[in-house]
């Protein structure tokens, strides 16, 4: 555990840079600074990378492809996206837009993974670069010190009994980063916009996949899905091919769920038993959900992501575009780790890791697509049209989740029948659920 | 490797055989007994219904029953051809006989045995695996089948076969320097006649009482679904039921707000009477009771423990 | 003394889907120190501590066995060093094959004291492998030990048994399967995690391995546990004493009270 760029008189460090969190954003913020010859350590709370992730998601993969040349052919990918598809629903009919074409796929666009197979991945490339991965460990504080300027100053982190002393910390912890919060960076009060994710992945033979979506090979189908698919509340639906898979969901807008007086689960519930899907979903099998509460704050949540020793990258930074009917993020994490990492690496090198030493983050984030996006975004988000200022998080959230925590089991059903009963049958998983979903409404 | 239809079961100075006996029996040739232990053994064995009981002889100098594990394996190696099949206790000392024995032989131990048929001159296995979550029908070619099943009872067919005894020289790697009975603080869910079970659906650890109530009414252990053991520490460990806790078998299986996963019905698909209690109608645990109510636990449970209290 | 622990990396059958013709589906689980194994990993550091000992991890298995995170979690627990068998002519191997590669390995080693090991694996759950691998031996094999403490000339073993809690002087090599609560296992903390990075690995391949053939069992079909086949009488729980008085009468009628 050298230390590559110790110097006399400086404090000693274990790691020059300390990532907590192995999802897109830290192990490719993890991955380029071990490739500009930082030691580096990369924290994680689960077991394994991916251990904490449900499902997956669509992964605009133009920025990987920076970092990872034709990553596409070697990361464990689900489909490449060649068809894009936007389906109107009516009660008892539905019309689509097709868009199709291999162009779509190469060079690659939109790749379709799941997180328990594709973080790890990420990881294993982080750490061959020489990164020190260190899963099943929870970070529970931040190091500081006052530095010579009299400003307070990030200088590692601690986990249980034992410190890391590092020149940067880089949280990559996820939607309701801890760290972010414990230092100032993000907001406690409540943004003005908040979404709840359910998202359930349903296991079909590839064949009958392949078929019924009209791809062949490693093509997929990504569907956006308006109109009676949410019960008249704000927000939308996606249905996406994996490999073996198909990943289901909706998000609905917070304030409109809460004044319809449904829960999550209902809409999911009307949503997944459509006439309009039944064709898609049939005999489908649900095989893992999960629901999350998204805040987002857009640009205003987008405040400052770097202070003395520390930068926040991906949505440990809010850096999430709900579009309303899907909400991303991988991109906007890669490219924010991206950006961090250079400026990590240059204030690293210049010998002053203030606040000040790396305001370059910021600089390169506001010229990247990630906030370029976020502004676009930001002007005429649909989804967020009105607004709404809500008092009890607490009762909103115990409401949209009722039913959720209290029952138990694997579901192991037909979807067409009973898709919303499984959903709320939680594994295991849904204690984490609760926590995380009571994380993200303090985080507010 | 010449294999004849002999079978043997080997005995870990444990009189209770019957599970022994009948799978060896099922096997339809003459079954033998290596008996390691103290004569009385020996002697309750031959009158378990096998047809001969090699005797290691009486223990000396507290050497434990284990190290004459490989005295066993020697003496059904050296015993003619090589037996058909060679059946054990899943029992600490049974799993060492077991051991010894398959190493021996170089094949594989079979346990989560569900069945053994000869057929043709094979043995058909089918058993359980990974903790019960599949089923698998196999055979072992080329050595003799190593079975491990459980012990079962103590039986007395009446008569007593013939008691030899073969010299035998255990490891001298350990002795016993004491034994102490222990205070009965452990929970034996596999001997209880009832289990009322909980999971998931209950909504604090205070509520349990509920549930000890209607388990107290119902003259039934309590146990309950994996989450409520090692997610949240409400249950014993001891008490959970489940691919990786206890396989039971009671006369009556009470599930209160559990879903009926795989992993946790496992552990009951033995049990004769099946109840659910779940507020889900399209929980997966009605697909597999002999009995179910759907309705709220809080409701359904108390006014079971009444109608039970109130009708006894 | 020379302390080996023979582990396991194995996925946990709880996050394994299965199909109806018993294939078993393994995508959604990964591999961890098998369950029970951190309490050996734990009994022989203090072992080895207050005997001046070395702690040897040992582990066989498929390619998948010898990851850089599957060294870590071991060498994280309390190990002085790491010698690992990763083969994928392994993947499917039965404990009785994993047994005598087991042997094998801790022959290699050589000057063995004694073999330590969890008392079952969270994926096969049977408690036979160390009992077989000390067949292989030729050693002394004893499972449920509830505790293991050092003494003059060896070691004091404690058992777990159903006629009481025995112990024993052992003074010769042996395989002893641990239980659960023999000791609490350490919790590996960052400083653990780095001092396993530094920790020596020896990959011993297969085939420099003297492991005898091992008849292997024939697979004729596989099935999903049956379950489902019972009499499926529901009563709605509207009124929940109506309900509560209905199933107590035919829990009755069925002999089950």
């Amino acid at each position: 555990m050298t230390a590559s760029t110790q110097d006399a008189g400086e404090p000693e460090v274990d790691f020059d840079v300390v990532v907590v969190g192995s999802g897109p954003a830290g192990s490719v913020a993890a991955y380029r600074l071990a490739q500009a010859g930082l030691s580096v350590v990369l924290i994680e709370r689960g077991e394994a990378p991916g251990s904490k992730n449900l499902s997956g998601g669509v992964l605009y993969g133009r920025v990987l492809d920076e970092v990872f040349p034709g990553f596409a052919d070697e990361a464990p990918v689900e489909r490449r996206i060649t068809r894009h598809v936007t389906t109107f629903l009516t009660p008892d009919s539905s019309v689509g837009i097709d868009y199709a074409g291999r162009a779509l796929a190469e060079p690659v666009n939109a790749v379709t993974v799941l997180r328990a197979r594709f973080d790890p991945w990420l990881a294993g490339k982080a750490e061959e670069a020489g990164v020190f991965l260190m899963p099943g460990v929870r970070v529970d504080s931040l190091l500081t010190e006052t530095g010579p300027d009299g400003a307070t100053r990030v200088v590692g982190v601690q986990a249980g009994d034992d410190q890391l002393r590092a020149r940067v910390v880089v949280a990559a912890d996820g939607v309701n980063s801890f760290l972010a919060r414990s230092i100032g960076l993000r907001r406690k009060e409540p943004t003005n916009h908040m979404a709840v994710g359910v998202k359930a992945v349903v296991k079909l033979p590839r064949g009958v996949i392949e078929d019924r979506f009209g791809v062949t090979g490693d093509e997929g189908a990504a569907h956006a899905i308006v109109g009676d698919c949410t019960l008249g509340i704000g927000g939308g639906g996606f249905l996406y091919t994996n490999t073996e898979s198909l990943s289901l969901g909706v998000v609905l807008r917070l304030d409109d769920l809460v004044r319809s007086g449904r829960t999550a689960i209902e809409v999911f519930e009307h949503y997944s038993q459509h006439p309009g899907l039944a064709h898609y979903l049939r005999d489908g099998e649900i095989v893992e959900y999960g629901s999350h509460l998204v805040a987002e704050g857009g640009l205003a949540m987008v405040g400052e992501v770097a202070t003395g020793g520390l930068v926040v990258v991906g949505e440990a930074a809010g850096l999430t575009i709900n579009s309303g009917l899907t909400v991303r993020g991988m991109d906007l994490a890669i490219g924010s780790a991206i950006a961090a990492s250079d400026a990590v690496a240059e204030a690293v090198a210049a010998g002053d890791v203030s606040a000040a030493g790396l305001a370059g983050y910021r600089r390169r984030l506001d010229a990247s697509f990630v906030m370029q996006d976020m502004r676009t975004y930001a002007k005429a988000p649909a989804f967020l049209e009105r607004t709404g200022m809500y008092g009890a998080y607490g009762e909103l959230a115990a409401s949209i989740f009722e039913g959720v925590f209290t029952l138990d089991g694997t579901p192991r059903k037909h979807l067409t029948k009973v898709a919303w009963e499984a959903f709320r049958r939680s594994p295991v998983r849904a204690r984490q659920l609760v926590s995380d979903g009571w994380a993200g409404v303090k985080a507010l | 490797m010449n294999v004849s239809t002999q079978t043997w079961i080997v005995v870990a100075d444990d009189p209770a055989v019957s599970g022994l006996v009948t799978t060896a029996r099922g096997l339809g040739g003459a079954v033998s007994a290596v008996v390691v232990g103290r004569k009385s053994v020996a002697d309750s064995v031959a009158r378990a219904g096998v047809d001969e009981v090699l005797w290691l002889g009486e223990p000396g100098d507290g050497a434990p029953v284990e190290a004459y594990a490989g005295e066993v394996a020697r003496v059904l190696a050296e015993a003619g051809a090589a037996p058909l099949a060679v059946v054990g206790a899943t029992t600490p000392a049974g799993r060492a006989l077991l051991g010894a024995v398959a190493a021996r032989f170089q094949v594989p131990v079979l346990a989560g045995l569900r069945g053994a048929t000869l057929e043709g001159d094979a043995v058909v296995v089918e058993r359980s695996v990974l903790g019960g979550i599949a089923e698998r029908r196999v055979q072992v070619v080329g050595g003799p089948s190593v079975l491990a099943v459980a012990a079962g009872g103590v039986t007395d067919e009446g008569t007593a076969a013939a008691v030899r005894e073969v010299p035998a020289q255990p490891l001298g790697a350990a002795r016993v320097t004491d034994v102490r009975v222990k205070e009965q603080t452990g929970v034996d869910l596999g001997a209880a006649r009832a289990v009322v079970a909980v999971g998931r659906g209950l909504k604090a650890q205070a509520d349990l009482d509920l549930i000890t109530d209607l388990a107290a009414a119902a003259g039934a252990e309590l146990a309950c679904s994996r989450p409520l053991a090692e997610g949240v520490d409400w249950v014993a460990k001891e008490r959970y039921i489940g691919i990786s806790g206890q396989h039971i078998a009671p006369e009556l299986y009470v599930a209160v707000g559990i879903s009926g996963q795989l992993q946790h019905m496992v552990g009951v698909r033995d049990a004769k009477v099946v109840v659910a209690i779940n507020s889900d109608k399209a929980a997966p645990v009605f697909a597999q009771c002999d009995y179910g109510i759907v309705g709220d636990l809080y409701e359904v449970v108390p006014a079971l423990a009444a109608a039970l209290r109130a009708g006894s | 003394m020379k302390i080996v622990v023979a582990y396991k990396w194995a996925p946990n059958p709880q996050d394994a889907e299965v199909a109806p013709d018993g294939s078993v589906d393994w995508s959604r689980a990964k591999g961890a120190v098998s369950e029970y194994d951190p309490v050996a990993f734990e009994a022989a550091r203090q072992l080895a501590d207050a005997t001046g000992g070395e702690v040897v991890g040992l582990t066989v298995g498929a390619a998948s066995v010898d990851s850089p995170l599957a060294r870590k979690a071991a060498l994280s627990r309390g190990l002085d060093r790491l010698v690992v068998v990763a083969d994928d002519r392994l993947a499917d191997a039965d404990g009785t094959r994993l047994a005598a590669v087991l042997a094998a390995a801790v022959r290699s080693i050589g000057d063995v004291d004694l073999v330590l090991a969890g008392d079952s694996s969270v994926d096969v759950a049977e408690g036979q492998v160390p009992m077989t691998l000390a067949g292989q031996l030729g050693w002394l094999g004893m499972a449920a030990v509830s505790g293991v403490t050092p003494s003059a000339d060896g070691v004091v073993v404690e058992r777990d048994l159903p006629g009481g809690i025995t112990t024993l002087a052992l003074t010769g090599p042996a395989v002893l399967a641990v239980t659960t609560d023999a000791v609490v296992p350490r919790v590996p903390g960052m400083k653990d995690i780095l001092g396993a990075a530094k920790k020596p690995v020896e990959v011993v391949p297969l085939d420099a391995l003297e492991v005898p053939d091992v008849v292997a069992a024939t697979t004729l079909s596989g099935s999903r546990p049956e379950t489902g086949n019972r009499r499926g009488v529901i009563i709605d729980g509207a009124d929940a004493s109506s309900a509560a008085a209905e199933l107590v009468a035919a829990l009755r009628t069925a002999r089950a009270l």
